[in-house]
């Protein structure tokens, strides 16, 4: 750009060349900057665990209370080597799970069904308004306790538990998806000879999945919540029931070890649906799946 | 099969035509005001006016999406009931899918009327390639410039094979050179099928150039000011072109003169409006 006049021939060869080691150079760069993100990230996760292994270690924080690095390392072996009270780790996993799962779909379906009718349905809604507000004004938690005296120690208060704190926030986006239907598209579709039922298949469905599928990252995280406080409030097995009995045992270690197998179980969960909202969502144009919104 | 056969072009009428609406704050609104407008079966019908006289209202009102306060909206000697059978309509807006490719906006309408599938995407996909699309067929809208996203569109209208084609602005947004394009294709599609349009616009030579009959509006409350006849021969040829013939400049200047009354009628109202 800033080379001096005359002799072109040889300037553009002489600037093409430093375009290609620009580009070269810019590669370069970019990989520099992943290799360094990924180190200061390495350098947090060390600094933070091999923190808490010393300062637990030096008797500054007390073990006793906040746990120590290496023994939730210790409780992870043992529980795989030699299960928890209540049986095999894995059946622990299997049964929060299970119960999340089974809230989470129970919490959708319901959600998108009544979210997608009220939506549609101005007269409906106006009538249920207020009610809806109030009963999202509850702290809907409670009704765990509700759910285990009546549903009993079994799998059913859990998942009811979950499915009613999914079902509030996917209600939510649905209704919400719904209004806020291009009016345009709505008239065309009818213009074109549309009925009711192909109008919700066609317009309306499509153009409120971008707000389900926006709450479903909530909705799982919710769904792992209810199962979890669910199964402290009264179960026969459960990773909820591990944490209870390491409380009870004043054994912070295995707390920290339940929450760990917790996290990576939502951690997968968020994947898949990831995934799903990739499938579902991969009209749009690719800058806006990046900021979805939340 | 029904489909084959093009639908017979239908007339238009409305009289006594009036619409008020209630706004927010409970007082009403009157948009339009004792409209009597006649477009003759397969004629090309322009609509012009200053902003907000009702043109918008006027089409709504003939495809069935809303009702007259008071007076009639017939189509083919039929009153209006609902939403009108045969008709297309193009918005000022995009109204495709986003969520759907160029095929499936343009498959829509034979999906609605109950078409198998498979006979609904090979009649959208030789509509893809009647506006010229051919090989976009799998691309999303925001894939598309904006001229592109406007041929779906008048694909997706026509493709019923409307008797009635009622467009709203559809080209105001595109730029001058993309205008003229889709101007010219629109007029070679229309003659190949010949049906009843109403066209608004606000731009008095895209209606010259286009229409049968230039409908001038007023100012709001909106109703005919006056009918122009457009004389110039068909088919029209390129609409770059026909703007410097004389008889084109002639009903130019005899239109504008006309509808710059209430231009000026209508902008003093705003600028007042607005400094009140």
């Amino acid at each position: 750009m800033s080379e001096p006049a005359g002799r072109s021939g040889a300037i553009s060869v002489i600037s093409s060349q430093t375009e290609a080691g620009d580009t070269a150079d810019v590669h370069h760069a970019v990989r520099r900057r992943k290799v360094l993100v990924w180190a200061a990230r390495l350098a947090t996760l060390v600094v933070v665990i091999g923190g808490w292994q010393l300062l637990t270690s030096a008797k500054i924080v007390d073990r006793f209370f906040w746990g120590q690095p290496s023994g939730i390392a210790a409780q992870l072996n043992d529980w795989v080597r030699h299960g928890t009270a209540y049986g095999s780790i894995w059946l622990q996993v299997w049964t929060t799970f299970k119960e999340a799962v089974l809230g989470f779909v129970f919490g959708v379906i319901a959600g998108v069904i009544v979210g997608v009718l009220l939506g549609q349905f101005r007269f409906f809604s106006d009538v249920l308004s207020p009610y809806i507000k109030i009963a999202n004004a509850i702290p809907r938690i409670v009704l765990g306790s509700l759910f285990t005296v009546a549903l009993g120690l079994g799998i059913a208060a859990k998942v009811s538990l979950a499915a009613v704190l999914v079902f509030f926030v996917v209600f939510f986006n649905a209704f919400q998806g719904v209004r806020e239907v291009d009016r345009n598209l709505l008239n065309n579709a009818r213009v074109l000879g549309a009925s009711r039922g192909a109008i919700t298949r066609h317009v309306v469905i499509p153009s409120a999945l971008t707000w389900i599928i926006a709450s479903l990252h909530v909705a799982f995280g919710l769904a792992i919540i209810g199962a979890i406080v669910g199964e402290f409030l009264g179960a026969q097995r459960g990773l909820g029931l591990v944490i209870a009995t390491a409380q009870n045992n004043f054994n912070p270690n295995g707390v920290f070890a339940a929450m760990f197998i917790i996290a990576v179980l939502a951690l997968t969960a968020e994947g898949l649906i990831g995934l799903l909202e990739r499938r579902l969502l991969s009209w749009r144009p690719p800058s806006s799946v990046e900021a979805s919104p939340a | 099969m029904a489909s084959t056969v093009a639908r017979r072009p239908v007339q238009i009428e409305l009289s006594g035509v009036t619409k008020r609406f209630t706004t927010p704050s409970g007082s009403m609104f009157t948009a339009l005001r004792a409209i009597d407008l006649v477009v003759g079966a397969g004629k090309f019908c322009a609509v012009v006016g200053p902003t907000g006289c009702g043109k918008s209202t006027t089409l709504t009102m003939v495809a069935g999406l809303d009702r007259p306060s008071t007076g009639t909206v017939s189509v083919g000697g039929q009153g209006v009931d609902g939403i009108t059978a045969g008709i297309s309509f193009m918005f000022q807006a995009d109204a495709l899918m986003p969520w759907k490719t160029v095929l499936g906006n343009v498959a829509l309408g034979p999906v609605f009327r109950g078409r198998p599938r498979k006979e609904a995407l090979s009649q959208a996909r030789d509509w893809v390639r009647r506006v010229g699309l051919a090989g976009f067929e799998e691309h999303h809208p925001h894939q598309l410039s904006g001229g592109m996203r406007k041929r779906v569109s008048l694909a997706a209208a026509l493709i019923n094979e409307p008797s009635i084609l009622l467009m709203d602005e559809p080209f105001g947004a595109l730029d001058v050179q993309t205008k003229a394009i889709m101007s010219n294709e629109l007029l070679g599609l229309w003659e190949q099928t010949r049906p009843s349009v109403i066209f608004v616009t606000h731009d008095l030579e895209e209606a010259i150039a286009l229409a049968d009959q230039v409908v001038v509006m007023t100012a709001g409350p909106g109703t005919v000011k006056a009918v122009y006849d457009i004389d110039l021969a068909r088919p029209r040829g390129a609409v770059q072109e026909i703007r410097f013939d004389s008889r084109f400049l002639e009903l130019h200047h005899q239109i504008w003169a006309s509808l710059r009354e209430e231009v000026e009628a209508a902008y003093a109202r705003t600028a007042r409006g607005g400094r009140s």
